[in-house]
């Protein structure tokens, strides 16, 4: 039999449309606006106007001399994703697809959220476009994140309380497919993470391409040479492909992802699917052939870590494929190590990251050491790190 | 291709009425209770089954059907079991055994595995719910080797030319989707579906069934007078098994559910 030849999407052997057939025609639909989206000059102006003037684009590109002193080796580059509108890279990905929903005559967005980054992002454009928004969030990833919860429905959006499984990104994405299957109509699905059914996967590493391609304009531009080595923590991985896509030919520039080492590898309580593959196995996830955390009898597990963005137990299919192919080298840190990142940015350098981030931050203090002086090392800091300051609290025993 | 399919709907059409299709997942509330289940689901004039493998995340299925999965998985469902139940079922009926599961359970097993193990219990069709046949390619190719039969969802928002397709991919039947969303219990009924069943039935000849949603004999009577082949209800029944199965005569309530909806099917 003959493959539809709409259907496309793999990354290698990972990837694909693994979705409900009530699903098939609006991803049809996602794929072809897109294409038609990307090639018209009159939205992708306006796209680019909202991103300079509305977003804060191009993020600075910042030599952080203190840490780089206090390290020791590696000259170190902080891409500055928090100082985007809204404190994440998130908000680049919702704008585009809020311009993409609006594109297809879709009246309400809905999406997933973890942090609360991408919700607060998807928030923001249905408001900035006067689009109607329905936000899944895991009542775990509610309470450890409140004031994105608030902030949400400050911008006028519903968030959806998701209590089933393990109360995280996984169950607020099975619901958000959910609603999406029974309001296709009417309703386009934002995912926040460069994963899901094909076309998504695709559409988000474009939206996020962005910090990749002004990462290299502008490393040349002070440094007149592309870095030695790229980092960014993946979660999903929308950040990491975002910075890592304009360089993959580059071979020269090391890329490397960091995934959320939660409690360490032997607790079983993390979200490392990539790092060490008998963690894991291949599998289909929400939509995707991908590495997935699942059990002996093939459920998918519930992951543990201190950032609601990165505790997700199946990742990207794109990064499955880069891992496989060797290109981009995949680690892990634990929380206890992200926090003393974290700490460490906060004191050295005035910034407060998102934990997320603060795992990159993790592998720069354990590798930039090792390198030598001169070499350079950019650390994509996807996010700042307001909306975490309950859950540092609580790690620290401190009331706030 | 399956010939216990053809058998069944060959003789209801004889008879003048549509299949009845109750629905449970396989170890909801737990291995021996599901054993019941599915037997009472028989005795109670079941023409067909259909059984759930559970999943931790089933997108297609509403919060009865999780609900049910998470009992299953808890309680200790697995491959083995799973296999076991539905062996065990096949030797006391020759009615056709259709599974529905995710496509992570097949991939994790191993495609050519799950499907001959599939066949030596007794499985005459298998659904994916998550995988269209253009990614079937390698699952079909097994399922034709085993001899099992293919089954597709079509739901109102195919287009004609898709319907086509999918229909060319199907040979047990063609599960049809009375509505959008996730599996659940409505209320109201989808008026759509008659206008579905007739795009359908200018395409192919092969037997339609129709779920989702599906909670009432009224439902039952309704979907059957606009010419389903077969009828199928799922959370209806699931959500009493979540209700009542630690009731002493549970197993004769859902006999009942069973026997009123199949009495509905056979009134054209």
């Amino acid at each position: 039999m003959k493959k539809d030849v709409t259907l496309k999407g793999y990354f290698g052997r990972f990837g694909g449309t693994f979705a409900p057939e009530t699903l098939m025609p609006a991803l049809n639909e996602v794929q072809h606006a897109f294409d038609a989206f990307m090639k018209d000059q009159k939205i992708q102006s306006e796209f680019k106007d909202l991103l300079e003037k509305y977003n804060g684009r191009e993020t600075p590109l910042y030599f952080a001399s203190r840490l780089t002193k206090k390290l020791g080796g590696a000259k170190i580059y902080l891409k500055r994703e928090d100082l985007n509108h809204t404190g994440a890279h998130k908000i680049t990905n919702a704008l585009g697809q809020a311009l993409l929903a609006r594109y297809m005559g879709k009246k309400r967005l809905i999406a997933e959220t973890g942090a609360g980054q991408h919700g607060v992002a998807t928030a923001t454009a249905a408001a900035l476009l006067g689009m109607e928004c329905d936000i899944y969030m895991g009542t775990v990833d509610m309470q450890r994140q409140r004031p994105n919860v608030f902030r949400m429905n400050l911008l006028g959006t519903r968030v959806v309380p998701v209590d089933s499984g393990g109360k995280t990104l996984k169950d607020a994405v099975n619901e958000a497919m959910r609603d999406w299957s029974k309001t296709v109509r009417t309703t386009h699905y934002a995912f926040g993470s460069a994963l899901g059914p094909h076309p998504f996967p695709t559409i988000v590493r474009e939206f996020q391409s962005i910090i990749g391609k002004e990462t290299k304009m502008q490393i040349l531009k002070v440094e007149n040479r592309l870095p030695d080595t790229i980092v960014a923590c993946v979660g999903g991985g929308s950040n990491a492909i975002g910075i890592f896509t304009p360089f993959l030919d580059d071979k020269d520039v090391k890329l490397v992802g960091v995934e959320a080492g939660g409690c360490g590898l032997d607790s079983n309580k993390h979200a490392v699917r990539l790092t060490h593959s008998d963690l894991s196995r291949t599998g289909i996830l929400h939509g995707s052939f991908s590495y997935v955390l699942q059990d002996k009898n093939g459920q998918i597990s519930d992951t543990q870590s201190i950032s609601a963005g990165l505790d997700y137990s199946g990742v990207g299919p794109q990064h499955s494929f880069l891992h496989e192919s060797g290109r981009v080298d995949y680690t892990y840190a634990t929380d206890t190590e992200a926090l003393d990142a974290f700490k460490m940015l906060c004191e050295y350098e005035g910034i407060i990251p998102a934990l997320e981030s603060s795992h990159a931050v993790a592998y720069a203090v354990k590798n930039a050491p090792l390198m030598p002086s001169g070499s350079i090392m950019v650390i994509n800091l996807s996010g700042r790190g307001d909306k975490d300051i309950f859950t540092v609290a609580d790690y620290l025993g401190i009331n706030i | 291709m399956t010939n216990r399919y053809e058998i069944t709907f060959d003789a209801l059409k004889k008879r003048n009425e549509a299949a009845f299709i109750p629905f449970a997942v396989a170890g909801d509330p737990d291995p021996d209770k599901s054993e019941e289940i599915f037997r009472a689901y028989i005795d109670g004039g079941a023409d067909i089954l259909e059984i759930g493998y559970p999943f931790s995340d089933p997108i297609a299925d509403g919060p009865v059907n999780q609900r049910a999965s998470q009992r299953a998985i808890r309680n200790g469902m697995d491959h083995e079991k799973f296999f076991k139940l539905v062996k065990k079922l096949r030797s006391c009926s020759d009615i056709p055994v259709g599974i529905l599961l995710y496509a992570n359970t097949i991939l994790h097993l191993g495609t050519d595995l799950f499907c001959r193990k599939a066949a030596d219990a007794g499985i005459d069709s298998i659904l994916v719910a998550d995988m269209p046949p253009e990614e079937s390619e390698v699952l079909q190719s097994s399922m034709e080797k085993y001899g099992i039969g293919r089954v597709f969802i079509v739901s109102e928002l195919t287009p004609q030319d898709r319907i086509k397709y999918i229909c060319s991919q199907v040979d047990s039947f063609v599960y049809v989707v009375s509505r959008l969303g996730a599996t659940g219990t409505d209320l109201k009924f989808s008026d759509s579906i008659s206008g579905t069943i007739s795009r359908l039935k200018t395409v192919t000849d092969k037997p339609l069934a129709v779920g989702f949603g599906i909670s009432s004999a009224e439902h039952v009577r309704k979907v059957t007078q606009c010419g389903a082949d077969g009828v199928i209800v799922g959370s209806a029944l699931v959500k009493n098994i979540e209700l009542s199965y630690k009731n002493a005569n549970f197993l004769d309530k859902l006999r009942e559910q069973v026997f009123d909806y199949k009495t509905a099917t056979r009134i054209r």
